[in-house]
């Protein structure tokens, strides 16, 4: 593709649905089903990533000319574990209880790989605003991917979704759901969901 | 012997009970990516293996004498530039800073070894090794250190070398395992009529939570255990 | 020959960014800490202080205070006024899953437990982690003499009797936490009589 790549609204529009970074790129799983029994820690997660993955990707993009090959990754490495521990640090300071329903995956964020994928893909090729462009609709996908899920293990694990009673009393709580096997399985199914829903729209464009 | 008892239970808590992939999520990539093949997936296990024992062992050097509140070398260093002051120095600002550094030096440097005296297995790997940086499981096992060392009040329950290269070595065993038993079931599964939008990491996943079931049967071994060596 | 040259001057081209980041991203990162250092550290007190109110009726989070009693970390309760209301101790052990951290709520002579509150535990979801919940076990522990060890029982208990009603399909998860009352309060007990006797500990 000639030019300088893709433009600030098609990289936004292309991180939400069509190039969705849990259904369609397969990345960051570890924090996908780690943090989904709940809605609450999916969006405290996606908050986390969507600032770190803003930060690096505009920090990238305007040091991207003085970049050399060699040592990129290790740049981007320094500048992504760094915006991870501001991040966790401010959720230990601001929201202790999410911080420790979290865990370990905060700082895992360091190695999800929506975010190094980004830098290297997007970031360090183009101009400030299409890589912030970029680094939001990612983000936004990313929610999307977790909320999804988060929704689906809430509501049937716990009858309840953000806390919220949905179901009612007498529901008995899947709690598989709530614990791993329960994360492999939602998202096995919902990722074969959107295959199927994905072919179904290829097919009928095609037709 | 109280203590070898902690330590075979860190063994069997990393391998099997908080498996690292089964439990705690963490290496799902290389799961889902190189479990196609019985080799192969064998193959990533032991290397994941050896580049997390590496970094652990670097990890808790790093932590137990430069980061940790009153870490040694820290606590000398400051006493040359104010040689009266008793403050207390935590550095763990940069726990993952520099853990991840720990990785990407660990991982370079098991590519060299492999390169100059296994090079048919390190062509085999491929892209495979670099990718061992952003594996989860070797950051998560330095985090569990981090926590057991800089996280623990008492200095008599922080994890010595030894606690933290069980959990290492093991956990890397344990993922090990995980990734073989998988790639064993998948190769099976080649045979088998799978609908289409399943195929490939939809079946891995559903694959994956049927293991996570049986994985939970080893709840409360190591509670038994111990009770039964103590 | 010119990729050798042309490699060492990148290299060191990258040097001076690499350096320059870090000492940006050192400088950010002091800064966050002297900002949310005290805030941080602040909650984690929280997280034990914060429950005392709560374990010894009356005490003041604000005013008690952490010690050492024959090796013993505990709190002691102090409420607004500075009088000694009993204290809040620490406990841990093995549950069904993982390791259980509790704090335990005692009078002022380690008579009677006052409180129980679960700190952490990976108890399983629906069944074991209803060791956490007031109504169905934790209210189980108010009131109960400290002296003896408590016992699980299936039945409904007699308030005062030392008996806790175990929790439906978690037995295990039940019995850990009387085992990790018992064996805390027991050893809690010993270090006070020690000190009431006079014996000098630490």
């Amino acid at each position: 593709m000639a030019g300088s790549g893709p433009t600030a609204l098609e990289r936004f529009i292309n991180g939400i649905i069509p190039e969705n970074p849990v259904y369609r790129q397969l990345l960051g799983m570890c924090p996908t089903l780690a943090v989904t029994n709940g809605m609450k820690p999916a969006l405290t997660m996606a908050g986390a990533t969507a600032f770190v993955l803003i930060c690096a990707n505009v920090i990238t993009s305007l040091i991207r000319n003085a970049l050399k090959p060699h040592l990129r990754i290790l740049v981007f490495t320094l500048t992504i574990a760094t915006f991870v521990t501001i991040a966790d640090r401010f959720l230990q300071a601001f929201m202790p209880a999410m911080s420790k329903v979290l865990g370990p995956y905060v700082p895992l964020i360091i190695v999800n790989c929506i975010i190094i994928a980004r830098c290297e893909v997007c970031a360090s090729k183009q101009a400030v605003g299409t890589a912030l462009a970029d680094a939001l609709g990612c983000a936004i996908g990313f929610a999307l991917g977790l909320s999804s899920i988060a929704t689906v293990r809430e509501i049937l694990g716990t009858g309840c979704w953000m806390g919220m009673r949905i179901l009612p009393e007498g529901w008995d709580n899947w709690g598989i759901m709530v614990l791993p096997p329960g994360a492999f399985l939602t998202l096995g199914l919902l990722l074969g969901l959107a295959e199927w829903f994905g072919a179904a729209r290829k097919k009928a464009g095609r037709s | 012997m109280d203590h070898l008892v902690d330590i075979l239970l860190i063994a069997v808590g990393a391998a099997f009970i908080n498996n690292f992939v089964l439990h705690y999520f963490v290496g799902i990539c290389p799961f889902i990516g190189v479990s196609r093949r019985v080799d192969q997936a064998f193959g990533m296990g032991l290397a994941v293996t050896f580049v997390v024992t590496i970094a652990s062992f670097l990890a808790w050097v790093f932590t137990w004498f430069v980061t940790r509140p009153g870490a040694p070398v820290t606590a000398w260093v400051w006493h040359l530039f104010s040689p009266g002051s008793d403050a207390v120095l935590d550095l763990s600002i940069l726990n993952y800073i520099i853990y991840i550094f720990v990785i990407a030096s660990s991982v370079q440097f098991v590519e060299m070894y492999l390169k100059k005296f296994f090079p048919a297995l390190f062509k085999a790997f491929g892209v495979y090794l670099p990718l061992i940086t952003t594996n989860c499981a070797i950051l998560f096992a330095c985090l569990e250190i981090m926590k057991h060392v800089s996280g623990v009040r008492n200095p008599a329950e922080m994890w010595g070398l030894d606690q933290a290269l069980t959990l290492a070595v093991f956990g890397g065993l344990g993922f090990a395992l995980a990734i073989t038993t998988m790639a064993g079931i998948r190769e099976e599964l080649d045979l088998c009529d799978i609908p289409e939008p399943l195929k490939g990491p939809g079946i891995t996943l559903l694959t994956a939570g049927i293991m996570a079931m049986a994985f939970m049967g080893f709840t409360g071994v190591d509670r038994g255990l111990a009770a039964f060596l103590r | 020959m010119t990729e050798e040259t042309g490699k060492t001057q990148g290299l060191l081209a990258q040097a001076w960014l690499i350096l320059l980041l870090a000492g940006l991203f050192g400088s950010s990162l002091a800064a966050v800490e002297i900002v949310l250092g005290p805030k941080i550290r602040e909650n984690k007190r929280n997280e034990t202080f914060g429950q005392v109110p709560r374990l010894v009726p009356g005490g003041s989070a604000r005013k008690s205070r952490e010690v050492v009693l024959g090796g013993i970390r505990a709190i002691r309760v102090l409420s607004e006024e500075g009088k000694h209301l009993g204290w809040v101790l620490p406990a841990s052990g093995q549950g069904f899953a993982d390791k259980i951290e509790l704090l335990v709520g005692l009078d002022r002579r380690a008579g009677k437990i006052t409180g129980l509150y679960v700190l952490d535990q990976k108890e399983t979801p629906g069944l074991g982690d209803y060791i956490k919940d007031e109504g169905r076990f934790r209210k189980y522990f108010r009131g109960q003499p400290a002296a003896e060890p408590l016992r699980v029982v299936k039945r409904k208990p007699r308030p005062g009797s030392g008996e806790i009603k175990a929790i439906t399909g978690a037995t295990i998860s039940s019995t850990s936490v009387c085992r990790i009352v018992n064996d805390a309060v027991r050893e809690f007990r010993a270090a006070l009589e020690k000190r009431a006797a006079g014996e000098e500990k630490e």
